[in-house]
């Protein structure tokens, strides 16, 4: 019985991993625009459909990554300048509308470039491991230590760098940022480069072994969603927290319960949290913290 | 449609004339689109047909989105879970319990109505982002509690429901169907065109302007936008009925999120807020779709699946970035370009005018009406320990204040002595962190501002709260809110007209008061700061209170506005109003006021008449933060320069 | 203002609606052309298959194969000298789409017969519309479900009981009393765990616990975690590519080590693409067409399905998988009935129903209580080594 708990916990922990990366994305565009950003999860099938694609063209599996997170840092930095930035009064309503929108179109685009089926990056280099009856797959390392290295480094650039912390100062005060040294509109560039870039990180590590496909990225997102919401939509390490929680419920659910309403267990969540604490389940609602 | 007709020439008509004039464009848009639906099967080859029949039953929840979005400013992305739970619970009580067919469809509606109901008591609590995706998760778990619930088949769903019956005719071909479904759609139509252009109406695009305002005015703008949550779902489920009918099968993909999309597609194309978008959408989205199924593969070969969405995507950035007001904006637009357009029709709302301006100026304008039920000088308002805190920071501090019924109370004090935090915790904007507010005998402290207001208290705002989507005599319009009873269905029915009429005539007397009555039908926005801040009162004054809050009420006026606005505040005091204002015009204040409370740091500092305040040794140096000598020399000066 | 303008569109509207009123009355349900059952113009087959979605790899070769054997049967003269106009519809592998193509085919196309789909979901959406219409349809997915009590609706894909008994019949053998069954969440999963129990009872195998998986899953470990849990003897994984090639792929990754069964659904290239060297020892249930080189000189399927595979490997550059195999079978039947009985509806179905044809799937012999029309002779086990299927027992 304790080794299926912990086989779970194992599933949880790394498909929690990737929900933590998509959270630090939505909260990083949130914090500068008041932004939920819907294609958040598209970014994630992006690169993993696109490395996918490299890779299967014979381009090394390290290159091809590289290469596919690159490009959607770049597409979420278009996304910013070609999109958002052009609407001078952004409401819920627009914003939601538009990021809806640009989920869509990569949606479609995904679907025309690399057809309807589930495709997956080969398995990145490691061996499995299996500690008393407990498999961990090689590529669950890789997830776990995608949220360790590239989470972290982007809590450690909020905290420590001076631009980091302008963004910070940003979101609380833009006129406090401009003195700091960072204008709006380079805050804003550099919140969804971050958005591309850990949504595209996240999809790569993941694509091993969830496989990427074109309509999969809404409900990715979406988990992202849950768990910002858990960690209140302002601290990256809250929402990280409530990332790993929302993975390992979801694996126990599924695990247990069964699993097929194991989406259903992470929107439960939302909906409780939404209604009896928006505030979210970590942190008080004060100002917005990092 | 903001130039309806105006009072004093619905009373020269008959009855009938007036239904026909005030319901002209529904009548006449209903009327095309029904002969079209009627001509449309002999016509349209089996491809369009199809089409026509699903951009109908689309329309539907088209309509209740366009409801929710555009008149309650709500984003729902979860509209297919309530088209789904309509569509299964119609079919499982046509399939597996033997209903006849308008019972069935009748639970199906009001099941959807049910649910709605249940997850919007939590949910409508919530704003903007957060309601958005609470709905797309809502259609999420809709969609995966019918894949895992055997009763409602599960993955397969529920199939083999058959074909109506109506009047022993089977619907058994598309061209049939589209004739049972049009009535059903026009119905839906009107009865959410009456409801945009109801008391319910106006109040959710004045909240969407402003939500505190429309609140301070006595809307519950919970309670409405739950009703139209209800309501929306409601023409959701109506359409899934429709649905399951057409296709002769339910299952999860009616909950799924890529319909949703495509119904709020269909509002975004339509036009925000207006209802005809929302069927003029629907149709566009079904010949999108279809055509990009069709484009789409000849131009990148092998693409297959869901191609349309590249449609969709595009069109939704597109009309957001280009065209934010839709089909609907598009259109009058162009209609304005027009070389005939532009000419009001006779009988519109300038009609009334003429003369009104240079009378002005020579007779004493009637005085708006005011209800004080309690006599002149008994305590109207009670203001106990009343203390805010943010943090560490006490704004407000253990403030206590009675405000006798038929007097001005001038409340100063320094920039940051928390005048206007006491005030939006009068009027209930704000939830006081200890203390109590009594008005009439009520505790309305900690309660929303539309509990006071029902109780006969109105407010202006220090940063304008103007209802910006409508013209002046609207703004003035929904100070009458309050006044009116009509709900949301009495609004849908049209069963108003007559009160609306009324309300009317009495917003173009009060403007007339403030001599504001030449920009009645003006857009507020247009408006001067100014005159932004005369209508503000104007506004209040509509609502007929007993209770007037004005929050710098002189800040930006001419001085001839001022003196208007002194004057007319004088003589509604006569008339026995109570009047509490800010105001940084200290010699104002003290020339209107009764009495005189000074706030400084959070603190009531002192409290009495114009004459002891002034000279209160610890108010002016408060005040002017210098010494004794120097403040009062100023402060004299002050009153001569005003 | 709209007032007015709608006021000059209004009439224009309305002369124009009505000067385009012509006499069609097609969506009426009248019929614009030629009375469907007349034995004249061209003969109209219907097919509704998942060439899109999750049953992408059923229905694409089903999609290729039905368009090649059209081509060769007009090269060759139609039927009766009339030629056959074959229109496919793609259901993406949804309910709903499958239900309205259906409608589109008989409403609008006015078919004589349908083929499809190839899933056992979409299959049961098509059944009352086109029993309601009176049209008979030939489906090419598996569950009994599909045809059972129907009058119009006959199938060409092995029976799940059939395929089941051959399963459970190997597990007696092997000495397994406890089974653990991994199924798909769709109609082709539903019924199965029933079927086992029921039939495991004769041969004292017990279903000790059942998973499910959607056909879009790609994490398999909480059903594989329970698996391993349990103190089954052996595992059935029941589904349809990718899908069940994933779960395998899972079921090895999670040190299952349990021997492991699949059903018919995984008879093509894409388990072996899915599932990769975790494909090695499954052992399945599946028609013949996958190791056709592998049978006896004389059995009698080996020269249909050769020249099948010849035919398809020319027109496609590979090799049919299983469900190409429905696909052939679905066409020959429905083409032989309406040589014999032309197309009157009534007369095709009563044809259909004596219909015996020996295919790709197997050898059939429908009546009017079996409209499956193959037992478990039609079946052999095979097990998977290095990208290819062993024929273990014929």
């Amino acid at each position: 019985m304790l080794t299926d708990f912990l086989q779970l916990t194992v599933a949880g922990l790394s498909q929690g991993s990737v929900y933590a990366l998509l959270a630090v994305g939505l909260i990083a565009v949130y914090t500068v625009r008041h932004v939920i950003n819907i294609a958040q999860g598209e970014f994630a099938m992006l690169a993993g459909l696109g490395s996918a694609w490299l890779v299967a063209a014979g381009m090394p599996l390290l290159l091809g990554v590289l290469v596919a997170i690159l490009t959607v840092t770049l597409v979420a930095i278009a996304m910013e300048r070609l999109i958002i930035a052009r609407v001078k009064k952004l409401t819920p309503l627009t914003s939601i509308i538009l990021t809806l929108g640009v989920s869509t179109l990569l949606q479609a685009i995904m679907l025309l470039a690399w057809g309807p089926e589930a495709k997956g990056v080969p398995l990145f280099p490691g061996t499995n491991v299996l500690i008393g009856g407990v498999s961990i797959r090689s590529q669950e390392f890789w997830m776990i230590g995608a949220l360790v290295i590239v989470g972290g480094g982007i809590v450690l650039f909020y905290e420590k760098s001076r631009w980091g912390k302008a963004l910070r100062a940003c979101a609380e005060q833009p006129v406090a940022a401009r003195i700091v040294g960072i204008s709006p509109v380079t805050a804003s560039i550099l919140a969804f480069a971050i958005a591309g870039f850990v949504g595209g990180v996240a999809g790569v590590v993941a694509s091993p072994i969830y496989l990427s496909l074109w309509s999969g990225g809404v409900l990715l997102g979406l988990k992202g969603f849950v768990a910002a919401v858990l960690g209140g939509f302002v601290s990256f390490r809250a929402a990280i927290v409530g990332a790993l929680l929302l993975g390992m419920i979801e694996a126990y659910v599924a695990g247990y319960v069964s699993s097929g309403l194991r989406d259903g267990a992470a929107f439960l969540i939302l909906i409780l949290v939404l209604v009896v604490r928006p505030q979210g389940l970590v942190l008080k609602p004060t100002a917005v913290r990092v | 449609m903001t130039h309806a007709t105006t009072p004093a020439f619905v009373g020269t008509r008959s009855t009938g004339a007036r239904f026909w004039a005030n319901n002209k464009a529904t009548l006449i848009g209903c009327g095309i689109l029904v002969a079209l639906m009627i001509v449309v099967p002999f016509t349209a080859s089996s491809s369009v047909m199809n089409i026509v029949v699903f951009a109908m039953i689309f329309a539907l929840p088209a309509i209740g989105l366009n409801l929710l979005m555009g008149l309650a400013g709500q984003v729902s992305l979860g509209q297919a879970a309530f088209f789904a739970i309509g569509a299964y619970t119609h079919a499982i009580m046509l399939t597996k319990l033997d209903l006849p067919g308008p019972v069935a469809a009748t639970i199906g509606v009001l099941a959807a109505m049910l649910v709605a109901l249940l997850v919007g008591l939590p949910l409508m609590r919530l704003r903007g982002h957060y309601l958005a995706l609470a709905t797309l998760g809502l259609g999420f778990i809709v969609m995966i509690g019918v894949r895992e619930w055997d009763v409602t088949g599960r993955t397969t769903g529920i199939y083999g429901i058959s074909r109506p019956t109506v009047f022993g005719i089977p619907i058994d071909n598309s061209g049939f169907f589209l004739w049972f479904v049009t009535p059903f759609v026009v119905i839906g139509l009107i009865l959410a065109l009456n409801l945009t252009h109801s008391r319910a109406g106006r109040a959710l695009s004045a909240v969407n302007d402003s939500e505190l305002a429309a609140e301070s005015l006595g809307v519950n703008t919970y309670a409405l936008r739950l009703k139209v949550f209800v309501l929306s779902a409601g023409f959701a489920g109506l359409g899934g009925v429709f649905y399951a009918y057409q296709v002769a099968i339910v299952s999860p993909t009616t909950a799924e999120f890529h319909l949703s999309v495509s119904i709020l597609l269909m509002v975004v194309i339509g036009g925000l807020g207006s209802v005809w978008g929302a069927v003029a959408g629907a149709f566009l989205v079904q010949f999108l779709g279809e055509g990009m199924r069709d484009v789409i593969p000849a131009i990148f070969p092998g693409a297959t699946g869901e191609v349309q969405l590249l449609g969709y995507g595009i069109v939704l950035i597109l009309v957001i970035l280009l065209l934010p007001g839709g089909l609907y904006q598009a259109a009058t637009t162009l209609w304005h370009k027009l070389p005939f357009a532009g000419k009001r029709p006779p009988g519109d709302a300038h009609a009334h005018t003429p003369g009104s301006a240079s009378e002005l100026d020579t007779t004493i304008p009637q005085l708006p009406l005011v209800s004080t039920p309690v006599a002149a000088g008994e305590p109207i308002l009670v203001i106990e320990g009343l203390t805010k805190r943010y943090g560490g920071v006490v704004a407000v501090n253990d403030v206590s204040l009675t405000v006798p019924a038929g007097s001005i109370l001038g409340l100063i004090g320094p920039n940051g002595a928390g005048k206007t935090t006491c005030f939006n915790m009068i009027s209930g904007a704000l939830t006081p962190s200890a203390g109590t507010v009594t008005f009439l005998g009520q505790v309305i402290s900690g309660r929303k501002p539309h509990v006071a207001a029902a109780h006969g208290l109105t407010r202006t705002f220090q940063n304008l709260q103007v209802f910006t989507s409508t013209d002046v005599v609207g703004n003035v319009y929904m100070g009458r809110y309050r006044k009116g009873r009509a709900g949301v269905l009495r609004g849908m029915l049209g069963l108003q007209s007559a009160e609306q009429s009324g309300h009317r005539a009495a917003s173009y007397e009060i403007l007339q008061s403030m001599r504001l009555t030449d920009a009645a039908d003006d857009s507020a926005s247009d408006l001067s700061f100014g005159k932004q801040r005369i209508m503000e009162v104007c506004r209040a004054l509509a609502a007929e209170p007993a209770l007037l809050l004005l929050d710098e009420p002189m800040a930006g006026l001419s001085g001839a506005e001022r003196e208007v606005m002194a004057e007319l505040l004088r003589r509604l005091r006569t008339a026995g109003l109570t009047i509490v204002l800010v105001e940084h015009d200290v010699a104002q204040v003290m020339s209107l006021a009764d009495h005189v409370a000074v706030l400084d740091d959070g603190v009531l500092i002192a409290h009495g008449d114009p004459e002891s305040v002034r000279n209160d040794p610890a108010v002016v140096v408060a005040y002017l933060g210098t010494d004794l000598d120097e403040a009062e020399a100023e402060l004299t000066e002050l009153e001569e320069h005003a | 203002m709209k007032k007015s303008r709608l006021r000059f569109i209004a009439p224009i509207a309305v002369v124009t609606a009505l000067a385009l009123a012509g006499c069609s009355t097609s969506n009426l349900g009248g019929t614009a052309d030629a009375d469907p059952a007349a034995e004249a113009g061209p003969i109209k087959i219907g097919a509704v298959l998942d060439v899109t979605g999750v049953g992408a790899s059923l229905g694409v070769p089903e999609q290729n194969t039905l368009t090649m054997l059209a081509k060769q049967l007009n090269a060759d003269g139609g039927i009766d000298g009339r030629d056959v106009e074959l229109t496919i519809i793609d259901n993406q592998s949804t309910e709903d789409g499958a239900a309205k193509a259906t409608s589109k085919l008989i409403e609008s196309d006015q078919v004589d017969l349908i083929i499809g789909a190839s899933r056992t979901g979409p299959s049961l959406a098509m059944r009352p519309i086109a029993e309601a219409a009176k049209i008979p349809m030939i489906s090419v997915a598996a569950n009994v479900a599909i045809v059972e009590g129907s009058e119009w609706v006959f199938k060409t894909a092995q029976n799940d009981v059939v395929v089941l008994e051959r399963i459970l019949d190997d597990a007696e053998a092997k000495g397994y009393t406890k089974l653990a069954l991994v199924r798909d969440a769709t109609g082709f999963g539903e019924g199965v765990a029933e079927y086992i129990t029921e039939l495991g009872a004769e041969r004292g195998i017990t279903l000790v616990m059942t998973e499910a998986f959607e056909p879009s899953a790609t994490d398999f470990t909480p059903q594989m975690t329970n698996v391993r849990g349990s103190d089954a003897d052996a595992v059935i994984i029941w589904g349809i590519n990718p899908s069940a090639g994933l779960a395998q792929k899972a079921y090895v990754q999670l040190s299952v080590n349990k021997p492991v069964y699949h059903s018919h659904g995984i008879s093509n290239q894409a388990f072996f693409d899915a599932a990769g060297e975790a494909a090695n020892g499954v052992v399945a249930p599946m028609g013949r067409l996958l190791v056709a080189d592998q049978l006896a000189a004389d059995n009698s399927q080996r020269e249909v399905i050769e020249q099948f595979k010849a035919d398809y490997n020319e027109a496609y550059g590979e090799q049919p998988s299983g469900f190409a195999g429905h696909a052939f079978d679905a066409w020959h039947i429905a083409v032989n009935a309406i040589e014999a009985a032309g197309t009157d509806a009534a007369a095709l179905r009563d044809e259909l129903e004596q219909a015996e044809f020996t295919g790709v799937s197997g050898v059939f012999a429908m009546t009017p209580e079996n409209h499956s029309g193959l037992d478990a002779s039609a079946l052999i086990l095979a097990e998977a080594e290095d990208g290819r299927w062993n024929l273990l027992k014929d």
